[in-house]
């Protein structure tokens, strides 16, 4: 038995764990007393590692669809199949006609050889990665706020803080050894503030829970502001000296009153005005937000909400303070810095600047593409439509974790092409013509960067299940039969000394360093060898900070007399994705087998419906079967669903109305309909998966 | 049972290493620490004191996943796990107390016996009291107990070089080629010496003893525990680390070729589903009634009767463990108090 040091494959919190490995199998984890993020803990997930990854579920060969059915292939043959229906449809389309979805669970160097497949060797900016649909508002909004969209402070900063104040995201269940921090923080004197619309594990345990109406952030937030600003609780040196003129801000807010605030919210005038005050009078006040913000049509404007509230009260820029996104996936922030964004190379350098594209031209030998990318959900449409012809999605699983399930498989079925990298076969593999073994984060070698940019180490501790291959190896042995020779690495770390050179922000890392420093967190340059713990102590990357007006917008689709329930969605503690790791694991499947719907009991005896008695939910745009829960974790009128579940897929019921500035789809709120099912039955898997079923087979 | 004189501790080690894989907890450089299989040519020398590690050593024992048997659609094939002689070196009083526990839950498993047998356990006497630890309050510790190891190092108060106390038959006959000359001197006045100094930096955790008269005596409300379970966050490292914990789950796999194979794997008690019924009905439902169901089990006296020691060895693992703040110390601390 030996134990090989990593970092965990879920959230972005990047727990450190020790691979228990033996006989060449993951045999169980444990944490790491040392390591600065977890400090010795794990999750349910992180615990559950050695399931995720067994080879017992795993795919050990290329397959190829014949018939409807796949069978086993050879490398060789799976490979020239790809780059042959690659060829045929740029040959036939021009490159616009074909993109890569990227993974925020692969490592940086999976992710910078993606990009780099998208742009050198297809010769497209069609390129994006799930963060469209978690922190894309994020990137977008702090853009245009501060000019720099991650993480302003890091996870230790929460030791330091007087006031946590956290807004939509279920800390204690999605990041857990995050929440599990507040708690801490909580139990030596900080106060602890939860706004969420849910009463979540931590919306428990905090000294305040403000619970406001579904689709209000930007009421609340604004209201919180006019208190500050009527109060004069504002931080008027900051504002005087870090940002530009708050006029056009107060202005907007002249008609904001408390009472105007509470009807529209559903708060107390008392609860805002304590929260107000403890908030700005703080001498650090932690900010962190979770999609509870930006899932939403105003996403982009919520998170400017956000930041005008930290901004306004000085809370940046300091140990202890900052706006803080919260990020889903063990790499969405690797996956976004390498540049798997249609807009942006490695670093966020503009794809549209020439002098960019000139840059990676001649680091990479060919003609940048010029024509802008399109997005995840552009390339769906675009294949919808017939414009985008052949797709490559790596890791991801769209049919579960996009909005209108129907239209997802739907997209996906009309592609002339899709070839899928996986693990194990999920429902999009399902979909696709070829499907190609991946290795796991257990089998190869390289980066992720958790939410707090901290770039961190993996490690192979065992050899892959039969003939998988790392993402970044297949896609090298794609690129030389397509004619690109400029991907022929000798290993991982030829990948990233290959990205830190082009990368502004990476440039003072290498392997070695990484493993000295537990990690770096970017940028880290010769200016800051030792990375940068903070951001924005002096100046913002815009200069100043802007306080921009916002205003807030209802959710597209409203309950009605027809669908009289708001649907949010959510995820436990105990389930990542769409479960193609923790579901294979017997004691998390165990927990919560095959899904559910929580709904308020006063609301569940208004419909004469028992716990666990079998509803059927409908949407305008399908409808599933599965189990109530009745909880007043949610409140009157609001039922909520996890996206884990395959039997119960709630992205069949939501939402694709869009932000329009970063095209993030509405996931946390639309219309539904509950009725409850004839006592005894169960819940049909199948009932209302038809759309799927029918691409599966064809 | 002799008392030898032990110039060099890491002399022991090599000479034992030479004829079993040998297993000591090392820092590994990236925050963890761990079991590490250590060569016969190691000259590192051995750092006995500081907190335990992790993981105590009921994984040598007790796998965490272990193949039973495998089925091939017509017939059962049992599974013994191969074994190789091998020696747990520097294990701490409480672990040992530990393992002496899980030798009777598994008294009857041919797969822990089997690795049991094969495993020669080498105890070191703790001279301080590590951060979280209370062992000398659950009588598990700083001395080890007569038969819970082969074999138990004691550092001589000067620290210049060390006792060897040996434990039983396999121990004497690990170290006979080393041909040691017997010496007690000062042995006995070291150990009672370092069992009042632990003692003595464990005294302020004597309210944990409150906490168990009043759990015994049923005196925590529904309120406490169900107040405790909101902090349960259900991520089972309490009991992944606890190193009296046993219980495991089946877990079968399907093969390409349709060939199952059966494991046993870890499970937990903090786990909603871990004693729900097929029914639906749960006799723990509520998250309070899991972490109070926790507890009975760690310092419950039937619990003490049935095995002849509490559950719970000291060893404070699930304090650093705990997401939550509810191992050992924020429970049954706080449950003890008026």
């Amino acid at each position: 038995m030996n134990v090989v040091p990593s970092v965990c494959t879920f959230c972005g919190v990047g727990c450190g764990i020790g691979l228990r490995v033996e006989n060449d199998r993951v045999v169980g984890v444990e944490p790491q007393p040392g390591h600065p993020v977890s400090q010795g803990q794990l999750c349910a997930k992180g615990w559950s590692t050695s399931f995720a990854i067994d080879a017992g579920h795993r795919l050990t060969r290329p397959l190829i669809k014949e018939h409807g059915r796949f069978r086993p292939a050879s490398w060789d043959e799976a490979l020239e199949r790809v780059a042959n229906e690659f060829g045929v449809a740029r040959d036939a389309a021009g490159p616009t006609a074909v993109g890569v979805i990227s993974c925020a669970r692969a490592t940086n160097e999976d992710n910078y050889a993606a990009q780099k497949f998208a742009r050198a060797v297809l010769g497209t900016h069609n390129i994006d990665h799930c963060a469209r649909i978690c922190h894309s508002p994020s990137v977008a909004g702090l853009v245009r706020t501060l000019g720099s969209g991650a993480m302003t402070n890091g996870i230790a900063d929460i030791d330091l803080a007087d006031v946590i104040l956290v807004i939509g995201a279920d800390v204690t269940e999605n990041h857990a050894m995050i929440g599990a921090r507040m708690l801490r923080a909580q139990a030596r004197g900080a106060r602890l503030i939860v706004i969420d619309p849910r009463r979540t594990r931590l919306a428990r345990l905090a000294d305040i829970h403000l619970q406001p109406r579904l689709g209000t952030n930007i009421a609340l937030l604004n209201g919180l502001l006019q208190i500050i600003l009527a109060n004069g609780w504002e931080n008027s040196a900051f504002l005087a000296s870090r940002c530009e003129d708050t006029g056009p801000l107060r202005h907007h807010l002249s008609d904001v009153t408390p009472e105007r605030t509470s009807a529209k919210t559903g708060i107390a005038v008392a609860d805002l005005e304590e929260v107000a005050r403890l908030y700005s009078q703080a001498r650090a006040a932690y900010l962190a937000y979770g999609m509870g913000i930006t899932q939403f049509q105003s996403g982009t404007n919520n998170v400017i909400a956000v930041s005008n509230l930290a901004l306004a009260c000085g809370q940046v820029g300091r140990p202890g303070t900052g706006i803080n996104p919260l990020r889903g996936q063990n790499n969405v922030q690797g996956a976004c810095d390498m540049g798997c964004l249609p807009n942006v190379y490695p670093g966020y350098q503009d794809a549209s600047a020439l002098a960019v594209q000139a840059r990676f031209g001649e680091a990479w030998s060919v003609t940048s593409p010029v024509t802008p990318g399109l997005t995840s959900l552009g390339m769906t449409r675009a294949a919808r439509d017939g414009a985008l012809r052949a797709l490559m999605i790596i890791g991801e699983d769209p049919v579960l974790t996009d909005p209108d399930q129907n239209q997802v498989a739907h997209a996906l079925g009309a592609l002339d092409f899709l070839v899928v990298l996986e693990l194990s076969m999920t429902e999009t593999a399902r979909l696709a013509d070829v499907v190609l073994p991946a290795a796991s984060f257990a089998e190869k070698d390289g980066t992720f960067t958790n939410c707090e940019r901290r770039v961190q180490r993996v490690r192979r501790a065992v050899t892959p299940p039969g003939e998988a291959k790392a993402d970044w190896k297949i896609l090298a042995e794609l690129a030389v039969r397509m004619g690109y020779p400029g991907m022929d690495w000798e290993d991982a770390e030829a990948v990233f000394d290959e990205m830190a050179l082009l990368t502004p922000i990476f440039s003072a890392m290498t392997y070695a360093r990484l493993d000295e420093h537990h990690g770096l967190q970017w940028p880290c340059d010769a200016a800051r060898p030792q990375g940068s713990p903070f951001l924005h102590e002096e100046r913002f990357p815009l200069g100043k900070g802007r306080l921009l007006p916002v205003t807030n917008v209802a959710p597209d689709e409203c309950p009605d007399a027809e669908y009289p329930f708001f649907l949010t969605t959510h995820r436990l503690h105990f389930q990542y994705g769409g479960g193609s790791m923790t579901r294979h694991s017997p004691l998390l499947e165990r927990e919560i087998p095959a899904g559910l719907l929580s709904m308020h009991p006063d609301d569940g005896g208004a419909l004469g419906l028992h716990d666990r008695q079998a509803v059927r939910v409908r949407s305008r745009r399908g409808e599933l079967e599965t189990r109530v829960r009745l909880t007043d974790e949610v409140p009157r009128g609001t039922v909520a669903m996890p996206y884990h579940f395959r039997e119960a897929p709630c992205n069949r019921l939501t939402n694709d109305a869009q932000d329009p500035i970063t095209h993030m789809p509405e996931l946390k709120a639309c219309a539904v309909a509950v009725e409850g099912l004839p006592a005894g039955e169960a819940p049909n898997a199948e009932a209302g998966a038809a759309e799927v079923i029918r691409h599966v087979h064809s | 049972m002799s008392t030898h004189e032990l110039a060099e501790v890491e002399r022991l080690r090599r000479h034992l290493a030479q004829s079993r894989r040998l297993y000591e907890v090392r820092d590994d450089g990236q925050g963890g620490r761990h079991w590490q299989e250590v060569g016969p040519k190691d000259f590192t020398p051995l750092e006995p004191e500081g907190d335990p590690p992790p993981f105590s050593a009921k994984l040598f024992f007790f796998a965490e996943r272990e193949l039973l048997f495998r089925f091939d659609g017509g017939q059962f094939y049992s599974s013994l796990p191969e074994v190789r002689p091998q020696a747990i070196f520097g294990l701490h009083a409480c672990d040992l107390q530990a393992i002496a526990y899980q030798d009777r839950f598994f008294a009857q498993d041919p797969h822990y016996q089997a690795r049991r047998h094969a495993t020669l356990l080498v105890g070191v006497e703790c001279r301080e009291s590590c951060s979280n630890g209370f062992c000398s309050l659950v009588e598990s510790g700083p001395l080890v107990g007569d038969g819970l190891a082969d074999l138990v190092l004691v550092r001589r108060d000067d620290a210049r070089g060390w006792w060897l106390r040996v434990g039983s038959a396999a121990g004497a006959e690990a170290i006979r080629e080393l041909r040691l000359p017997t010496n007690l001197d000062g042995c006995q006045a070291t150990r009672e010496s370092n069992a009042a100094r632990v003692a003595l930096a464990q005294l302020h955790d004597r309210e944990l003893l409150d906490g168990v008269a009043a759990l015994n005596a049923g005196q925590v409300s529904a309120d406490t525990w169900e107040t405790l379970g909101t902090h349960c966050f259900g991520c089972s490292g309490c009991t992944q680390v606890c190193p009296t914990c046993s219980c495991f789950a089946p877990l079968e796999q399907v093969g390409a070729s349709g060939e199952v194979q059966h494991e046993r794997v870890w499970d937990s008690c903090l786990y909603e589903g871990f004693q729900a019924e097929a029914s639906g009905h749960n006799p723990s439902a509520s998250p309070g009634q899991r972490v109070q169901r926790f507890w009975l089990h760690k310092f419950g006296e039937p619990f003490r009767e049935q095995f002849g020691h509490y559950g719970c060895v000291g060893c404070g693992r699930c304090d650093r463990v705990c997401p939550g703040g509810i191992g050992v110390h924020g429970v049954i601390g706080e449950v003890g108090r008026p």
